[in-house]
């Protein structure tokens, strides 16, 4: 029998001097199954102290008892079956067969283990002078993946033989396939695996994809780039022709294949969030926030409206309050706000409408938490108290009515929506300044209003 | 695929030879190398634990100790004391050198299908660390002006695949290519220490100077 070239035979990676050939009387048969004893390469042992060759474990390496045998020392053992592929709940016959020179090499004294566990002796039978037999049923899924560790022993524990077995269940099918595509460039697609098998045995997925009407099957390559079922598709991406993508799921046992999603990847794009998103305090008002932000420049050159997003919370609260529908704009005035607090604003856009399609794009990642502070109030009047927690109310209903009264005259007179705005705020600190102004003069003297209204200095 | 990393390897950029005149001489890089060894060690210890467990028992068990069959061909660090102690400088760092070229081979072919993605991260990047040694056991060498080995003909990797491997001989074969790669880690820590020692300057000779001078 030739040696065997595994992955530390001779062949790949050379070892510092050719290896020995093998002599009669050793026998050092490693097809498929049978070891020599150990203690038989008499090369090893030098007479000297040698320098500690710790182990992983740190001890030294122990010494197989036994003396190494001249001449014919062989001693080989073999497991049938090899490295078997079973299903959960199976049963397996196995046969460990010793071949000796010494014709009194006997299958007496062997014994299993099974994932370094002894085997109970009732599972086990000498089946002839040679072989020992093992009876198992019911398996259970393997422990490992690289898969449950089979080895019949001499009667000193020495491992004369192994076998690898894999137990599990065949794969079920991957679904809830998701994909986007970050600005048409590429497409990243996620999947959920199927229920069972997928942990006893490995489970190799394979997404794949093509083009509607051209026919020829692509594999992704790119794995686990946004976690362990995802796959990036970086280029050779067409637009507006429909792909088919689907998930295959393999494993020793079996494979099986996740539906088919068809998708445009036009309809699936998504982008990065705004950059520069910039929070700044409305002059003294003192329950607004202005938010700015920069559309995405990845997609300036194509032709699409954003829609966005923002969301805002204060600083100690996990609840966060969405303004929708902020459309094709890139400012926008939080109001309602609590005076004198931090808040933490974020923006994220959708490319709404790209390449004329009807369709909303993919909202993008929430930009980096800007914070900012409304200014603390000021209002020290007799009326409300300074614990009013809400700025707007008192004169929220004046206010409300007077806002329609603007908003309808400008919608008459005005160009540009984000003029209104300003003029808005503007007209409404005018307000609460004639408010508190009004309020001290009621309070305090009958007389003008100019000179009393100074009261304290701003 | 193998064949071709193996070539690669062999071809490793020479290292310029340092400046000798004026500068403190090979000292620092023996030093560098030492310690990649110790760092090397420290980052096996938990690579080969988190591997001896994906292999399951009884390979991650303390005292194992299999048969060793296909680690024939594998660089073996355990050496008689009196002959590791009498090698010369040149031999020193070749044995070094070729040995690590061998394993970081090995190493690279261990291509375990089933491995999770993390541990071939892992072992991708203890790989990685391992040619970082290789690179600076080259460097000492071309400071002293010693050659680097070039591969014995015969040994030219030419891709022989073999017959169907067992994949429990295969679980063998990784645990002493782990196993021999800690040998060797700890042995070249000893190897590249008494190397230090060798090129530090003689201080006894300084004193006697000074004292003939002072007194």
């Amino acid at each position: 029998m030739t040696p065997l070239a595994g992955s530390l035979g001779a062949g790949a990676c050379g070892g510092r001097s050719p290896a020995p050939p093998p002599q009669t009387g050793r026998q050092l048969r490693r097809v498929a199954g049978p070891l020599g004893r150990w203690g038989e390469r008499k090369e090893d042992l030098t007479p000297a102290p040698q320098i500690k060759a710790g182990g992983l474990s740190g001890k030294p390496q122990k010494r197989q008892s036994g003396i190494p045998e001249k001449g014919s020392g062989a001693y080989t053992a073999m497991i049938s079956p090899q490295d078997p592929t079973l299903l959960i709940g199976s049963s397996l016959q196995a046969t460990c067969s010793v071949h000796g020179d010494p014709p009194g090499a006997t299958a007496e004294g062997l014994y299993w283990t099974l994932n370094g566990r002894r085997l109970p002796p009732e599972l086990s039978r000498v089946l002839n002078a040679s072989t020992l037999a093992l009876a198992l049923a019911n398996l259970n899924g393997s422990r490992q993946q690289s898969g449950d560790n089979l080895v019949c022993h001499a009667r000193d524990g020495s491992i004369l033989a192994g076998s690898c077995l894999y137990v599990g269940l065949p794969p079920e099918k991957p679904f809830n396939i998701s994909c986007w595509s970050k600005n048409m460039k590429d497409l990243t697609c996620r999947w959920t695996p199927g229920a069972h098998g997928e942990t006893f045995l490995h489970t190799n997925y394979s997404l794949k994809y093509k083009l509607r009407w051209y026919g020829q099957d692509n594999t992704c390559e790119e794995y686990h780039t946004v976690g362990p079922h995802s796959c990036h598709i970086p280029k050779d991406l067409a637009l507006f022709t429909p792909y088919e993508i689907w998930v295959e799921a393999t494993n020793r046992l079996g494979s099986a294949r996740s539906d088919v999603l068809t998708l445009d990847i036009l309809d699936v794009v998504t982008t990065d969030p705004p950059p520069d998103v910039h929070v700044s305090r409305v002059g003294g008002l003192e329950d607004q926030l202005s938010v700015r932000w920069v559309s995405p420049p990845a997609l300036k050159d194509f032709l699409f409206q954003a829609k966005y997003q923002i969301r805002y919370r204060v600083e100690d609260s996990v609840d966060w309050k969405v303004v929708d529908d902020v459309s094709n704009q890139t400012s926008c005035r939080l109001a309602g706000l609590k005076p004198g607090t931090v808040y933490f604003v974020q923006v994220r856009c959708n490319p709404f409408g790209i390449y004329g399609s009807k369709k909303a794009g993919i909202w993008s990642e929430w930009s980096h938490p800007t914070a900012a502070s409304t200014p603390r109030s000021e209002r020290a009047g007799p009326g409300g108290g300074a614990c009013e927690p809400r700025s707007g109310e008192p004169s929220s209903g004046p206010v409300r009515r007077e806002l329609k009264q603007f908003l309808g005259w400008l919608k008459k007179h005005a160009y540009c929506s984000n003029l209104s705005f300003r003029l808005y705020d503007q007209w409404r600190a005018w307000m609460q300044k004639s408010h508190k102004t009004r309020n001290q003069d009621e309070g305090i003297l009958p007389s003008g209003r100019r000179g009393a209204a100074r009261g304290p200095a701003r | 695929m193998l064949a071709c990393l193996c070539t690669v390897l062999w071809h490793i950029p020479a290292v310029p030879a340092l400046n000798r005149t004026g500068d403190p001489g090979p000292g620092p890089s023996i030093q560098k190398t030492y310690d990649l060894t110790r760092y090397l060690e420290h980052q096996l210890r938990s690579l080969a634990g988190t591997y001896l467990n994906y292999l399951g028992p009884p390979f991650n068990e303390p005292d194992f100790n299999p048969p060793r069959l296909g680690a024939e061909t594998l660089p073996r660090a355990t050496v008689n004391l009196e002959v590791w102690r009498s090698l010369n400088d040149k031999l020193r760092l070749t044995q070094n050198y070729e040995a690590y070229s061998h394993l970081l081979c090995y190493l690279r072919g261990l291509n375990r299908q089933a491995a999770t993605a993390e541990l071939r991260r892992s072992l991708a990047h203890f790989c990685t660390s391992l040619q970082g040694l290789l690179g600076s056991i080259a460097g000492v060498m071309a400071a002293l002006g010693y050659p680097l080995p070039q591969p014995l003909p015969g040994t030219e990797p030419t891709w022989a695949p073999g017959p169907a491997h067992s994949d429990f001989l295969q679980k063998m074969d990784d645990f002493w290519l782990l196993k021999e790669l800690q040998t060797w880690l700890w042995r070249s820590a000893k190897d590249f220490n008494r190397l230090k020692k060798k090129m530090q300057p003689p201080a006894a000779a300084v004193t006697l100077h000074l004292e003939a001078h002072g007194f």
